[in-house]
């Protein structure tokens, strides 16, 4: 696959998807140099030669050692603070890692002559909202904030990255993507722990449209990409839809049904059972899909090796 | 000698038919159960909610043939045909025996996607859901239309969600463009909320039609099926539309009315004759060359309204002559 790069970087690396696609990368090239960078605690993650992981904060002095020491040729950039774990009062500490975090990262990539940076956005920018068509294409205005001023960091991180992009594409190739729902065993974002729950409410009055790729299948384009994707945005979804309902039904963990537009009001009793950021509430009662079309213009129909089905059905093993 | 007999005292049948049996006067009559019951009886009956066994038959023979056409999972835009045969199953009662629909015109209708537009009527859109059962039971080959449905209705809890499951969406140019892209039918209504928010005094006026779905017809080369509506403004017979409070209220209409509810009054379908799409026009054409086009489409709605008017069945309800 990759004959002449040298050393990969991937920020954010104890997370369950890049643990996945580092170890992808660390079987597809045996020749490539791996460094995984966490500020999160590195000593259960898989030991592989080609591997090696710096438990470090990337807003530190000693990250740019790292880019000084090592001529990277990719860098990923999977390490977006979620909302997952957070409550309003982290808004800022999100802000500044994932803002000021990913300025840092881009600067550096510039500044240390990296070829390809992979920056790993989501589909939640487009926002949850009633008039939002079906299959969102990748120029779509990002409205994520306009009803929840917390995902500014999400927006902004993802705006700051394009812009960046376009500016600089004549020196570094950029790759933007903005991934649908990502589900998986070892996945422990916002949207897998809401499926995995047991007796979470599912709406009556409302029943939006959903979207899921399974990690492995994730951290597979991630891969992929790194040769065979241009400089671009690109949002990462299978063509299958469906609906939250069915998706509850489908992972097999009972729930109870409840009028979302009552659960607003009692989310901050809810939110001491389970852990479910406000903003999630808009994504359970409207739909967000998006259009998939630009990343399917360079990757193969066979990029998806499971079906939303099964993507759901392994959420079990969690 | 005559021998005076000993009345058996009533048993609570014998009770009910002698109740039923006497005149009271109106206030009196309404207060007596039995007779309210019989009432209500009558006024069921009359009705018919119920689904015959040959009815239950079509829904099966119809509904094989949507299943094998839309499958039997959700569509991204969360159509469900499991819920859709639901759906129309609690419709057609309303759409059969209550509105008493007569659907005209449909051997103009190919088994070819189209572009529906009618005109907009009833004050509730009830007309979209009539059109849909017509399209889905009445004409073939059978279809769910994917009716383009205003931005708030979309955010209302319940309704929203039943009407996507039945296959409406949101009113956006590119869900249009991709349903006619995938082969599907969708309905609009050109005129809008000002089409179904109108006073007693503009029934069975066609409003001025927008432009947006002659664009999309040019972009997509979709034949246009023009469709007029005929009876529905009589389920609301007298309405006053209290514009002034609607935009303080920040409301899209706001009807005065004395009956909330839709009265029966028969409603006719009439589906007009494709109207093929003009050569030499693309989606981003002048306005002055689409409106001639939107003016000609607005005409034949029009006249088949008046059409239907002249043919339409007595109800006391009827405003318009």
């Amino acid at each position: 696959m990759l004959k002449n790069k040298k050393k990969i970087l991937v920020i954010g690396a104890a997370g369950g998807l890049a643990r996945i696609l580092s170890g992808l990368l660390s079987k597809d090239m045996p020749d490539c140099e791996i460094i995984g960078v966490d500020s999160r605690d590195l000593n259960d993650l898989p030991k592989k030669s080609n591997i090696t992981y710096h438990q470090m904060r990337y807003t530190r002095g000693n990250f740019e050692k790292i880019f000084r020491d090592n001529e990277f040729y990719a860098v990923y950039h999977l390490a977006r603070m979620s909302h997952a774990h957070s409550n309003k009062t982290s808004l800022t500490q999100r802000l500044d890692l994932n803002i000021m975090g990913t300025s840092r990262i881009l600067e550096l990539c510039l500044k240390f002559e990296v070829r390809k940076v992979l920056i790993l956005s989501t589909y939640h920018v487009y926002g949850a909202l009633s008039d939002n068509p079906t299959f969102i294409k990748e120029d779509a205005p990002l409205r994520a904030s306009i009803k929840h001023p917390e995902l500014r960091d999400v927006t902004e991180m993802d705006q700051l990255a394009t812009n960046w992009m376009w500016k600089n594409q004549h020196k570094i190739e950029t790759i933007v993507l903005r991934p649908c729902s990502i589900v998986g065993p070892q996945i422990k974002n916002s949207m897998s722990q809401y499926l995995t729950t047991s007796y979470v409410p599912v709406g009556i009055d409302f029943n939006p449209m959903f979207q899921f790729i399974h990690e492995f299948d994730m951290a597979n384009i991630l891969a992929r990409c790194l040769d065979e994707v241009p400089t671009g945005i690109y949002n990462v979804a299978p063509d299958e839809v469906i609906s939250i309902r069915e998706a509850k039904k489908t992972v097999g963990i009972p729930f109870f049904s409840f009028p979302i537009m009552a659960l607003s009001p009692l989310a901050s009793t809810f939110k001491k059972l389970w852990n479910f950021p406000d903003y999630l509430l808009e994504y359970i009662k409207f739909g967000c899909i998006i259009d998939n079309s630009e990343i399917k213009k360079h990757l193969k129909d066979d990029a998806l090796r499971f079906t939303t089905k099964e993507a759901l059905e392994l959420l079990k093993l969690r | 000698m005559k021998t005076r007999e000993k009345k058996a005292p009533l048993n609570t049948r014998q009770k009910r038919s002698k109740d039923l049996g006497k005149v009271y006067p109106l206030p009196i009559y309404a207060l007596n159960y039995y007779n309210l019951l019989h009432m209500l009886d009558k006024l069921k009956k009359s009705i018919s909610l119920k689904t015959s066994s040959e009815e239950k038959k079509k829904f099966d023979q119809v509904f094989s043939k949507l299943f094998d056409q839309y499958g039997k999972s959700e569509d991204p835009w969360g159509l469900n045909i499991h819920k859709a045969k639901k759906s129309i199953e609690y419709v057609w009662p309303l759409y059969n025996n209550y509105f008493k629909v007569r659907v005209f015109g449909k051997e103009n209708v190919e088994d070819t996607p189209y572009m529906i537009i009618s005109n907009h009527t009833g004050q509730i859109a009830i007309d979209g859901m009539l059109i849909s059962t017509a399209f889905a039971m009445d004409v073939d080959p059978p279809r769910i239309l994917r009716a383009m449905v205003e931005r708030f209705f979309t955010g209302l809890p319940f309704i929203g969600a039943w009407a996507a499951e039945g296959g409406a969406v949101l009113g956006d140019r590119q869900n249009c463009v991709k349903l006619l892209e995938r082969n599907q039918s969708v309905l609009i209504f050109p005129e809008g909320v000002k089409g179904i928010a109108k006073s007693t005094p503009d029934y069975y006026k066609v409003q001025s039609f927008t432009r947006g779905f002659f664009r999309i017809a040019l972009s997509s080369k979709a034949p246009i099926l023009p469709v007029a509506v005929v009876g529905a403004e009589e389920t609301f017979p007298y309405v006053y539309q209290a514009k002034g409070l609607a935009k303080l209220l920040g409301l899209p209409a706001l009807p005065i009315s004395p009956n909330y509810f839709p009265l029966p009054s028969p409603i006719d379908i009439y589906i007009g004759k494709p109207y093929e799409i003009p050569e030499g026009l693309s989606a981003d054409s002048p306005d002055k060359d689409i409106d001639k086009h939107i003016f000609e489409l607005e005409n034949i709605v029009q006249t088949m309204i008046n059409d239907g008017l002249k043919k339409r069945r007595e109800f006391w309800g009827n405003v318009k002559k």
